[in-house]
C-alpha cells in the first residue's frame, strides 16, 4: 500500500514537473515568440538576399556557404561572458552590398511631421457683462521637419476664434542649424525663453495640466513679452550630473502695442536680448532650475505725453519638478521699466506656485491641481494701465482636476477666484475644457 | 526490500527528472534577459554610463560628435528590448513615452521620435549602415558587424549589468 501510494506520489511528482515545464515553456509572453519568430524571418531574408546576390548577373561566384543556421526557441540562451567579449573581439567590418532595410531608418529629407492641438471649452462667470457658455479654443498646427543632418524646422500655426472670424498666427517659425550638443543657432519666431511655461507647453493646451495659463504670461497679456523674433543660440554646457543648458538671443523684442512682437520690423533701434540658463540634473530626473535676463527698448505706440521710451529689463526665476507624484511648478519675474524722460522706475512683480499629484488608482487618469499666483504692478506704472490689462494687484486661486480620457485626450474642471485689485470685486468662474492632440 | 529499492529508485529519478527541467526552464527565463547595446563599428565610443545612455535614447545628446549625428534605433510595441529599455533607460511606462516625444517635439527639441523597427535583424542592418547609430539587441542577437557597448563598465551577462 505504501510502496503504491510513493509511486503514484512519484508520478504526480512527473506530472506537475511536466505541467511546470510545458507551462513554462509557453509562459514567456507572445511578444517573446513574435520576436523570435522575426529573428528567424530575418535570418532567413538574410540568406535569401545572400542567394539573390550570388545569381546576379556579373557578381563573382561565392564559395558555397551553409545555410545560416535558425537557431529553435529553445537554444535562445544567453551567451555567457566570454562568448559575449569574444564577439565584442572578433567584429569585422563587413559592408553588406545591398541596402540594408534598417538604413531606411535613418531621416529623409525633408520629411514633414505634422500635429495639432485642439480644445473646446465651456466658462462660466460671475463677473459683470459676461456670459457663460461654450467657446471653441485654439486650433494649433505643429510642423517639424529636418531638412538636413544638421538642419530642421519647426513652426507652429494658430486658429482662433474671433466674434466675426478666425485670426489666424504663426506663432513659431524657426530654422534651426546644429553644430553638436553644445551649439545650435536658428532664427525665426519663438516663444521668449523668458518664463518656463511659455517654453514647455507652447500652444498645447493638452500638454499643460491646467485650463489656463498664468496670468504673467497669459496670450495677449503684457506682463512678460510672449514672443520673440530674431537668432537664438543655444545648448549644453558641459558640466557632467548637473545638466546645464543656455539660451542666448538677440531679436527684435515687443512691438509698439508691447503685447506683440515685432514680426514686421523693430520700433526702434535698439534689439532686444535674452540670455537663459537652466540646469536638469542627472541624479534627479524631472526636476528643472532655471534663471533668464531680458532686457529691451520699448517705444509705445500710440506713444504717451511727452513720447518716452522706456527701457525694460527682466529677470525671472523658475524651480520645476515635473514628475507628476507630485508635479510642482513654480516661477517668479521682476519686470523693471524706466521711463527715458523722468528716470521714473517701476518694478512689477509677479509669481506662481502651482502643485498637481497623478492619484495611483484608476488607471492614474485624475490628477488634481492647485495654483496660488499673485500679481503686483504699480498703479502709476504707465505701460501697464490699459483697458484689456486691468490688473493692478491680482491675487488668484486656481483649483481643478484633470481626467486622462485616453493618451492624447483630456477632460479638465477648474474653479478660478479672482480679484484683480484692492478695491475690485471677487470673480469667481468655473471651466470645463477637453483639449487633446492630434 | 526490492520494493523500497525500486520505490526508492523511482523517486530518485522523479526528483532528478524535477531538477533538470526546473534548471531548464529556468534557463528558459534568464535566457532573453540581458539586452546589449549596439553601435556601428566605427563608432569611437566603448563605454557609456547608464544616465549617459539614458541622455542619449531620451534625445538630450544627440549628437557623437560635431559631423556625426546619433540615430536611435528602437523595437516596435511589444517587444521584450523595448519593454527594458523604457522599464530601465526611460523609467516610463508605454503612454508616458509617447507624451514624451509629443512634448518634446513641440518644443522643437527633436523633429521625430527614435525610429521604430519591426526586427532586431533590422537594427542589426542599420547599426552597420548608419555610422551614428545606436540599438538594444538581445545578446544571442549580437552579431559580428555589431559594436557591443559597456554600460557602466560592465558588459552583458557580467554581474552588475543594468539593461536585463
Amino acid at each position: 500500500m505504501t510502496t503504491r501510494r510513493c509511486v503514484l506520489l512519484s508520478l504526480v511528482l512527473l506530472l506537475a514537473t511536466g505541467a511546470a515545464t510545458a507551462q513554462t515553456a509557453t509562459e514567456p509572453s507572445q511578444s517573446e515568440l513574435v520576436n523570435a519568430l522575426l529573428g528567424r524571418i530575418d535570418k532567413l531574408e538574410r540568406r535569401v538576399a545572400e542567394v539573390e546576390a550570388g545569381k546576379s548577373p556579373g557578381s563573382t561566384p561565392q564559395p558555397q556557404t551553409p545555410p545560416a543556421e535558425v537557431p529553435p526557441l529553445q537554444t535562445l540562451q544567453t551567451p555567457s561572458t566570454e562568448e559575449v567579449q569574444k564577439r565584442v573581439a572578433t567584429q569585422t567590418h563587413e559592408h553588406d552590398e545591398h541596402l540594408p532595410n534598417g538604413a531606411a531608418a535613418e531621416h529623409h529629407f525633408p520629411s514633414l511631421q505634422l500635429r495639432g492641438f485642439a480644445d473646446v471649452d465651456f466658462s462660466a462667470t460671475d463677473e459683470p457683462g459676461s456670459h457663460s457658455g461654450f467657446n471653441l479654443g485654439q486650433f494649433v498646427l505643429h510642423v517639424a521637419s529636418p531638412l538636413s543632418k544638421k538642419v530642421a524646422y519647426f513652426g507652429e500655426l494658430s486658429f482662433t476664434a474671433q466674434p466675426t472670424s478666425y485670426t489666424a498666427d504663426v506663432e513659431r517659425s524657426i530654422i534651426r542649424y546644429d553644430y553638436h550638443d553644445y551649439f545650435k543657432l536658428s532664427f525665426g519666431r519663438y516663444h521668449t525663453p523668458i518664463n518656463y511655461w511659455n517654453t514647455e507647453f507652447h500652444h498645447g493646451l493638452w500638454l499643460q495640466t491646467t485650463i489656463s495659463r498664468p496670468e504673467m504670461i497669459r496670450f495677449g497679456g503684457r506682463f512678460q513679452p510672449v514672443h520673440f523674433l530674431g537668432m537664438l543660440a543655444e545648448g549644453n554646457i558641459p558640466s557632467g550630473p548637473l545638466g546645464l543648458g543656455y539660451e542666448i538671443g538677440l531679436g527684435n523684442g515687443r512691438a509698439g502695442t508691447i503685447s506683440r512682437a515685432g514680426d514686421a520690423g523693430d520700433v526702434n533701434n535698439n534689439r532686444a536680448w535674452v540670455a537663459r540658463v537652466i540646469a536638469r540634473p542627472t541624479g534627479l530626473r524631472g526636476l528643472q532650475v532655471g534663471g533668464a535676463i531680458y532686457g529691451d527698448e520699448i517705444t509705445p505706440t500710440p506713444a504717451l505725453s511727452g513720447h518716452p521710451r522706456f527701457s525694460e529689463l527682466i529677470e525671472s526665476a523658475h524651480i520645476v519638478w515635473t514628475s507628476e507624484t507630485p508635479e510642482f511648478l513654480s516661477e517668479f519675474a521682476n519686470v523693471h521699466h524706466r521711463d527715458s524722460l523722468t528716470g521714473t522706475v517701476y518694478n512689477s512683480q509677479a509669481y506662481y506656485v502651482q502643485l498637481g499629484y497623478r492619484l495611483p488608482w484608476q488607471q492614474k487618469k485624475w490628477k488634481p491641481y492647485y495654483r496660488f499666483e499673485y500679481m503686483h504692478i504699480p498703479a502709476t506704472e504707465p505701460l501697464f494701465s490699459v483697458p484689456d490689462f486691468e490688473v493692478k494687484d491680482l491675487v488668484s486661486s486656481t483649483a481643478g482636476i484633470r481626467y486622462d480620457i485616453s493618451d492624447f485626450a483630456a477632460l479638465k474642471w477648474e474653479y478660478r477666484h479672482t480679484k484683480r485689485g484692492p478695491t475690485d470685486p471677487i470673480v469667481n468662474a468655473a471651466f470645463v475644457q477637453t483639449s487633446f492632440t492630434f | 526490500m526490492r520494493k523500497a529499492a525500486t520505490f526508492r529508485a523511482a523517486f530518485a529519478a522523479a526528483l532528478a527528472l524535477t531538477l533538470v527541467c526546473y534548471s531548464r526552464s529556468a534557463a528558459d527565463i534568464t535566457a532573453v534577459q540581458d539586452i546589449a547595446v549596439v553601435v556601428n563599428p566605427n563608432n569611437a565610443v566603448n563605454n557609456l554610463s547608464l544616465s549617459g545612455l539614458s541622455k542619449i535614447y531620451r534625445g538630450e545628446r544627440q549628437y557623437w560628435r560635431a559631423n556625426l549625428p546619433v540615430v536611435v534605433l528602437f523595437r516596435t510595441p511589444g517587444t521584450y528590448e523595448r519593454e527594458v529599455v523604457l522599464r530601465t533607460i526611460f523609467q516610463m511606462t508605454e503612454p508616458q513615452y509617447r507624451q514624451y516625444w509629443v512634448s518634446k517635439i513641440m518644443r522643437a527639441e527633436a523633429t521625430s521620435p527614435p525610429a521604430e523597427l519591426f526586427s532586431s535583424g533590422m537594427i542589426k542592418e542599420g547599426v552597420a549602415a548608419i555610422p551614428g547609430a545606436i540599438g538594444c539587441v538581445r545578446v544571442s542577437d549580437v552579431r559580428p558587424d555589431m559594436k557591443v557597448l559597456r554600460i557602466d563598465g560592465r558588459l552583458p551577462s557580467e554581474p552588475g549589468y543594468p539593461l536585463h
